[in-house]
């Protein structure tokens, strides 16, 4: 919150609760998420927003999302086009369809990689624990202590440009995507790498983990099978809030500059192409709708990772 | 205590390093500074293979680590080109306090750094102030009037906040209220900057041109607090603790301002203290977007310009910041709750 | 209670700061806004276009070079030529002529011993300046006869000395900075170069406000005269464009520089009035002819003609330039180096698909795209990040694909790397590669057409990048650099020009001129492509 350029730190929201009623752990979750009116409300928008981007590229082809016609740039909304037209004529529309799937496949290919390195490294730590945990939690502590915006851009510096474009599903994607999710991920895993440990910390000591060791179960299958599946609160929490926040991450790097690269469009670029004065000031459906997009979807994770914490846990209540 | 206090610095020193030669390589494996010092057009061959050699560039990415960290006075360098090592360094590195100097203004790199933060801190401190005055009331008032329509408004509005862009709220205050406001001749704020440099540093100047960038830093800022605070309110009203208090007939503004709140306290300054360090980084986008003379915009601009003293000094102070912190915020927790003790 | 209470008052004293009236101004003030704060202000270490600008004002080359790109004398009695004995026979020495009765601004006179201190500055291996052409490569020595005469002779005869030497490299006080010198071993960490008090310009430096803003100020003992402003400030906006707008528009600041044209064409219809300054520079395509690099089909002259005629630059011009600025027909383009009646080639795509077909590059496959001997025209095209570029190759690959060009584009933030640093388009991993490119301007020289600047694993730093050699362009370029009498250097440069044009090694895409505006209140700025604030000291505000 301090650095509030930097990313944004999840909202805690832990209301006590004491009527627990005898149902399976699973349809409690369930239960009480679908009761949380502001993560129902999430979850329609998001659909909503995932809908829009995947039936949208049904109806515009890629093709028409790149159409330019320069004598018909900056044109405010039409019938022809309802969002209006972008700096060279392209139908803004179009583009954020185009935009969304890459704005949301970076938001959750990011939180994939996080996941993925935060659950590691956090289980490893907290499971072997000795000079290992001692290392790897050194290692979080560095990470943690340099700002997180500003060590994504040295690493968006240091990334741009040494990836060639990819070819993916049929389409071809800026190096930069790629890029971009890498350090995303690479940059936020720590928290949830401390909050898997101690996790894990907790569950190492239960009876049925220390039978299972006595048992002659292998260590990894441990914890795979056993310590993972009981931190997945945690886990899916985390990985929800995270998308919200890299997407909005991604917006910055963007807007600074050094996100995602054309011809790839995202919210954030749009959002960049449109960073000049006369846009601005004159073309404001060029930038109003990318960021409206973006502030629905990420409003909308954001209720859902709220609901999904709060069914997650015992404690806390069936509203906001 | 006066052990552990040792124990824990002795600790940072690790980390510390860990950081700094991380930073360090990959800021130099980064690209070459030298490329865009020609301004528009490219570097000449000769002058760059030149200030390359005098600028020690030629170096392999340790040694110019070590000349960084411990300085390079004791060794000699050829900066005629000759082939010859004839000219002593001039150094004295980090751990004597020469932080370098920058490769483009020839200025020592903690000068330039210090010449910001005073206005860093200035917009970030106004800013968490403010920020905690809200948050404190907003998250006390939903607290207290859990469920409330007021309590679901502000959590929706906290949420917005919340997820909106930086720069939309940033755009979008300049865009009314200094660029429409002056166009429909009303009293309008100024467009970014410090101070209009025709009225000097006065304290109305800053007032004015303070307003909008500390309230894009508000904005987005005050959910997280207000949301955090509300929760730790509810945990402490529904404790048993309070719920005595009340049987005991205490007065519900007591209770919740002599007891709740100071008990709610003690997790919020816990945050505020790990927070605090992350305040000298600035706010990159918001002092991007206002020309914000503060430490952000110097990152951007240094890292545009690849000039690693600058940047490593930089990173280097909010790092030990941060660690100094989290001391100081652990020893503040021994303070205020007697029953933790450190040996 | 408490903090409500609080709440007011704070509330009640921002709106009173905010009401306060501002206090009338009665002194003549311009404001300059400006995306780059300068990061030294000695000539010697200048890296960037916007400091070089403000050392206009502080300190005086012996001449300045107008807004029609002539030279007005300053520091010298006239400027040196054949006629006055100037410039020798031989064209291997040049000699200025000091006035007597110049000064720094602390009263002490500027001599040639302060000519021969900035020489052996430049040269001092402790000094790391930016750049120390051509003093190593073209100047034999600096001297300094009497305290009036400065001599520079060459190591042969040296074209560009008008615009380059001390022009570039203005006089620095030997009296200030030798005790420096002799104390540090090196100028690098003199006070000085933040101050350049004492100066020699028509203003001095006032205050300094890092990340903020620069005044200036009149200063003492400026022989020409004294300003008609009595504070110029500098003012350090973002440079994302956004802020300097903004600030232009509501009045915060008077002049801009370096905008883009359609920010230009929104600040005209506010009123403010908008001057476009040859800079030299014109966007342009660099084709690659280099047969290891290069597309096969890019090594027939007929192709690449078809390339500028299929490209619609005059469409690009008027929609997203909006008209402000030409599309060049030459390198040179509004100098008087360009060949005359230098046109670009017309948009003609009929005469375009003639040229491709002939040249065998046909549609064989029916897939769409151009083909010959199996092989599909597919173009590389790429440029930096700059926005308006990536605009261009948007438009280009949808026009050319309908030519059945197939056109693949990338942009990189290390497009200017030398090929030593893998830079792509030093490296040649292009067809098509846009930029931004001048002669060594006001100087019509230019290297990237040299034979011996292609890069390779030998020549690392080479500068020309599109690996075109002719043996005829090569040899003129040599000769104009040591031809000293101007109208025939001229003409060297018509034959250079038509023989690149006839080659389509390079097609113009846009004149590239520096864009600025300024609001009506501000009286006699003319900038120059060159010095940009030469007659400052001649500015004024309309009250």
């Amino acid at each position: 919150m301090a650095t509030a350029d930097a990313a944004a730190k999840p909202i805690r929201i832990n209301a006590s609760d004491n009527d627990i009623k005898a149902q399976s752990p699973t349809q409690r979750v369930i239960k009480r998420f679908t009761r949380h009116r502001a993560a129902m409300f999430g979850l329609m928008i998001l659909i909503g927003v995932i809908a829009y981007i995947f039936v949208g590229s049904l109806v515009f082809s890629e093709a028409q999302a790149n159409f330019n016609d320069t004598s018909i740039r900056l044109e405010p909304p039409s019938s022809a086009h309802p969002f209006g037209t972008d700096r060279i004529g392209r139908d803004i529309l179009a583009r954020t369809i185009y935009g969304g799937q890459i704005s949301l496949l970076i938001g959750f290919l990011a939180v994939i990689v996080e996941v993925g390195f935060g659950t590691a490294i956090g289980a490893i730590a907290g499971f072997y624990g000795g000079w290992i945990d001692a290392v790897l939690m050194r290692i979080t502590e560095a990470m943690l202590s340099i700002p997180a915006l500003l060590l994504l851009l040295v690493m968006a510096k240091f990334f741009a440009g040494k990836v060639e474009p990819i070819q993916f599903l049929g389409r071809s994607f800026s190096g930069s995507v790629i890029v971009i999710i890498l350090i995303l991920g690479l940059t936020s895993w720590m928290s949830l790498a401390r909050i898997i440990r101690s996790n894990v910390l907790s569950i190492k000591e239960t009876e049925f983990i220390l039978a299972a060791r006595a048992l002659g179960v292998p260590n990894w299958r441990i914890i795979l099978n056993h310590i993972l599946p009981n931190t997945l609160a945690s886990i899916i929490v985390s990985l929800t809030l995270g998308v919200a926040t890299a997407i909005l991450t991604e917006a910055y790097v963007s807007f600074l500059g050094l996100g995602v690269q054309a011809p790839t469009a995202s919210w954030g670029n749009m959002l960049t192409e449109a960073q000049e004065f006369n846009v601005i000031k004159n073309a404001p459906w060029y930038w109003f709708f990318p960021s409206l997009l973006i502030l629905l979807t990420v409003l909308s994770i954001n209720f859902v990772g709220d609901g999904l914490r709060d069914a997650f846990d015992p404690r806390s209540d069936n509203k906001v | 205590m006066g052990r552990y206090i040792i124990r824990r610095l002795l600790q940072a020193i690790p980390l510390v390093l860990l950081v700094s030669l991380t930073i360090f390589v990959l800021l130099q494996a980064t690209g070459d500074p030298l490329a865009t010092m020609g301004g528009r057009s490219p570097t000449r061959p000769e002058d760059k293979a030149r200030l390359r050699r005098q600028l020690g560039l030629d170096k392999p990415i340790l040694e110019q680590y070590l000349y960084w960290l411990i300085g390079n006075d004791w060794a000699k360098f050829d900066l005629d080109g000759d082939g010859i090592a004839e000219s002593p360094g001039i150094r004295y590195g980090v751990l004597r306090g020469d932080f370098g100097t920058s490769i483009v203004t020839k200025q020592p790199a903690m000068k330039i750094i210090m010449d910001r933060l005073p206005n860093t801190l200035l917009l970030m401190v106004t800013s968490e102030i403010i920020t905690l005055v809200i948050a404190l009331v907003i998250g006390v008032v939903s607290a207290v009037r859990q469920y409330s329509f007021l309590d679901n408004a502000l959590s929706g509005f906290s949420f917005v906040a919340f997820s909106m862009p930086i720069f939309l709220v940033g755009f979008g205050l300049l865009y009314i209220f200094a660029v429409k406001f002056r166009e429909w001749g009303l009293p309008s704020l100024p467009t970014g900057g410090i101070f209009d440099p025709k009225e000097g540093r006065t304290l109305n100047q800053l007032v004015l041109h303070m307003i909008l960038p500390v309230a894009t830093i508000t904005i987005i800022s005050v959910a997280g607090y207000s949301r955090y605070i509300r929760s730790n309110m509810l945990e402490v009203i529904n404790s048993d603790y309070i719920r005595t208090a009340r049987a005991k007939g205490l007065s519900e503004r007591s209770i919740l301002y002599r007891h709740a709140f100071k008990n709610a306290a003690l997790p919020l300054a816990t945050l505020i203290g790990l927070d605090l360090p992350f305040l000298l980084g600035g706010a990159v986008v918001t002092e991007r977007i206002f020309a914000w003379p503060g430490t952000g915009r110097l990152f951007l601009d240094h890292l545009e310009l690849l000039d690693y003293s600058v940047l490593m000094g930089l990173l280097m102070l909010i790092t030990v910041a941060v660690i100094v912190f989290q001391l100081l915020t652990d020893l503040m927790y021994t303070w205020l709750d007697p029953r933790i003790r450190y040996s | 209670m408490k903090r409500r209470l609080l709440f007011v008052l704070t509330l009640g004293l921002m709106l009173t700061l905010v009401a306060a009236p501002t206090l009338a101004q009665d002194k003549k003030v311009v404001t300059v806004s400006y995306t780059q704060e300068p990061l030294t202000l000695n000539p010697l270490y200048i890296t960037q276009w916007f400091a070089a600008n403000v050392v206009d004002m502080l300190l005086t080359p012996p001449w300045f070079i107008d807004d029609n790109l002539q030279p007005v004398a300053v520091q010298v009695t006239e400027i040196p030529s054949t006629e006055n004995g100037g410039i020798s026979a031989d064209g291997t020495v040049m000699t200025m002529k000091l006035r007597d009765d110049i000064k720094w601004s602390d009263g002490e006179p500027i001599t040639s011993a302060d000519y021969v201190f900035t020489y052996d500055m430049l040269m001092l291996d402790k000094n790391t300046v930016s750049s120390r052409f051509p003093w190593d490569t073209k100047v034999k020595s600096v001297t300094a006869p009497d305290a009036t005469t400065v001599v520079v002779t060459f190591n042969e005869p040296f074209a560009p000395w008008l615009t380059t030497l001390f022009t570039a490299s203005p006089a620095m006080p030997k009296h200030a900075l030798q005790p420096i010198v002799d104390k540090d071993g090196t100028l690098d960490t003199a006070d000085w170069n933040r101050t350049l008090d004492p100066g020699s310009g028509a203003f001095k430096l006032g205050q300094w406000e890092s990340g903020s803003f620069l005044s200036l100020v009149p200063a003492d003992n400026f022989w020409g005269g004294k300003p008609k402003l009595d504070e110029v400030f500098f003012r350090v906006v973002a440079d994302d464009g956004t802020s300097q707008n903004a600030a232009l528009e509501t009045g915060d600041a008077d002049i801009g520089p370096f905008l883009t044209a359609a920010d230009a064409d929104a600040l005209e219809k506010q009123g403010l009035v908008t001057t476009v300054t040859p800079s030299g520079y014109n966007e342009g395509w660099f084709l690659n002819v280099n047969p290891e690099t290069a597309h096969p089909a890019m090594l027939d002259v007929n192709v690449r003609k078809a390339l500028a005629m299929a490209f619609n630059r005059q469409k690009i011009v008027d929609d997203l330039l909006l008209g402000k600025l030409p599309v060049p027909g030459s390198y040179w383009e509004a100098t008087p180096y360009a060949r005359p009646d230098a046109k670009p080639y017309d948009y003609d795509p009929e005469a375009a698909k003639k040229l491709l077909d002939d040249a065998g590059w046909v549609d064989s496959n029916g897939d769409g795209t151009r083909d010959k001997d199996g092989k599909e025209l597919e173009l590389r095209f790429i440029a930096s990040q700059r926005q308006i570029r990536k605009d261009v190759q948007a438009v280009v690959q949808q026009s050319f694909a309908e030519l059945g060009i197939k056109v693949e584009t990338s942009n990189y933030d290390n497009f200017f790397d030398t090929f030593g640093e893998g830079g792509p388009a030093a490296t040649g991993a292009f067809d098509i590669a846009e930029w931004s490119q001048n002669p060594d301007f006001p100087d019509p020289n230019s290297n990237v057409f040299l034979c011996s600047e292609i890069p390779s694993a030998d020549n690392p730093e080479g500068s020309n990048w599109t690996g075109y050699c002719n043996e005829k362009v090569d040899s003129l370029l040599q000769e104009q650099l040591k031809t000293t009498d101007t109208a025939k250097r001229t003409e060297l440069f018509h034959e250079i020009d038509q023989q690149l044009f006839d080659d389509v090694v390079w097609v113009g895409v846009w004149y590239d001129a520096d864009i600025w505006a300024t609001t009506k209140r501000v009286e006699n700025a003319r900038y120059s492509g060159a010095d940009p604030f030469w007659n400052a000291i001649n500015w004024d505000v309309t009250s």
